[in-house]
């Protein structure tokens, strides 16, 4: 299997994503940058196809899923009490996954700020830490797409359509335990001129599964670089708009 | 650190601690604008960024606007993939902003922290 290359948060290597333009996420005419839309739309098109260990259908219960878990009434009394375990409920739901499938998608979408390890270890043992890396890829890339379009006024991309055919079941050997809760992707530790790593922590996390790991800084890259920016706002405004997120979420890393 | 590394890069000393505490200037061009803008997208307050959009397009220009908040959304996204997978903070990360890190409290942001909270 051919080592799996590191996604580049960096925009230093050259393009490896194919940005192929399908549907029409983006009708209206906005200021958005055209890879942006196209890496949008690419993202929802690979959501609809299976995945390594979900059918496409599952993956687009998983996306759907991560959005009710906003009017959730059950998510926003854990969101208010003191801890995340002190209230007891059921989801407002309607989806066809797993329960606890359903409790792990809403508290990724609605409370990320308070998950820990043993949560981690009791879903983990109802699914496998590659069909969660492979979850997790697929909340957190939807959350990205709906915030951009709630943001701007736009209202929520229709689902797309699952396609038929067979998980693959491929994930990456090539991963270790570097002190994550699940094996991370492994590199070489060079250090680069921003003070982290040429291939920092964060972009090793869904190293696990290749699809998963692509999928997500397929969609991210566009929105952000560590150095010379791509935006019209500075390096050091886009760095505090991101530490402030990255608060407000309760984020450690 | 990102930030602070920005502050050193332009030769402006911004105010880490506005990260966390809100009656803070980070001292960042629009930074309160920044501020506003982040946290309605965050919150979720759409209507509240609906009517901030127009005044904070004429503070700071439109593509600025639209800039900023695709940043917040990435960060949306990215945050809930180190907290879902327990990634650490990369080694010289870790090493050169204990203090920074006490400082604006982020700190109480650890895992370990929050597994003595809320396990």
């Amino acid at each position: 299997m051919a080592r799996l290359r590191p996604p580049d948060i960096f925009n230093t290597l050259p393009e490896h994503f194919s940005w192929t333009a399908g549907g029409h996420m983006y009708a209206q005419t906005s200021l958005l940058r055209d890879n942006l839309q196209d890496a949008h739309r690419e993202a929802w098109r690979k959501i609809g196809q299976p995945g390594a260990f979900l059918s496409a259908a599952e993956r687009v219960d998983v996306v759907r899923t991560a959005r009710e878990a906003l009017t959730c009434l059950y998510c926003a009394e854990r969101k208010a009490a003191l801890s995340p375990n002190a209230v007891e409920g059921e989801h407002t739901t309607d989806s066809q996954l797993a329960p606890e499938v359903i409790d792990m998608i809403h508290r990724l979408r609605t409370d990320p700020g308070r998950l820990t390890h043993a949560w981690f270890t009791r879903v983990t043992q109802v699914i496998s830490q590659p069909t969660y890396v492979e979850i997790v890829s697929l909340v957190t890339t939807s959350v990205i797409i709906d915030t951009l379009h709630n943001a701007l006024g736009f209202g929520l991309p229709a689902l797309p359509l699952p396609a038929t055919g067979q998980p693959t079941g491929e994930q990456n050997p090539q991963v270790v335990d570097d002190g994550a809760w699940v094996p991370i992707l492994d590199v070489h530790k060079a250090m680069a001129d921003t003070g982290l790593p040429v291939v920092p922590n964060i972009a090793r996390a869904l190293g696990l599964v290749p699809s998963a790991l692509d999928l997500f800084f397929g969609t991210f890259r566009p929105h952000y670089a560590l150095k010379e920016i791509p935006l019209s706002i500075s390096q050091s405004q886009a760095e505090f708009v991101a530490a402030r997120v990255s608060a407000m979420n309760e984020c450690f890393y | 650190m990102l930030l602070r590394a920005s502050s050193e890069q332009e030769g402006l000393n911004y105010d880490l601690n506005a990260v966390t505490s809100l009656s803070r200037d980070p001292g960042v061009p629009h930074g309160e604008m920044l501020r506003r803008l982040a946290e309605a997208a965050i919150q979720g307050d759409w209507l509240g960024l609906a009517e901030l959009r127009p005044h904070a397009e004429q503070v700071m220009g439109a593509q600025q606007v639209v800039d900023a908040l695709t940043v917040a959304a990435a960060f949306n996204g990215i945050t809930r993939v180190a907290d879902a997978t327990g990634i650490p903070l990369d080694d010289n990360t870790a090493q050169t902003t204990q203090d920074m890190r006490a400082d604006t409290g982020i700190t109480q942001f650890s895992y370990q922290a929050k597994s003595a909270r809320y396990d």
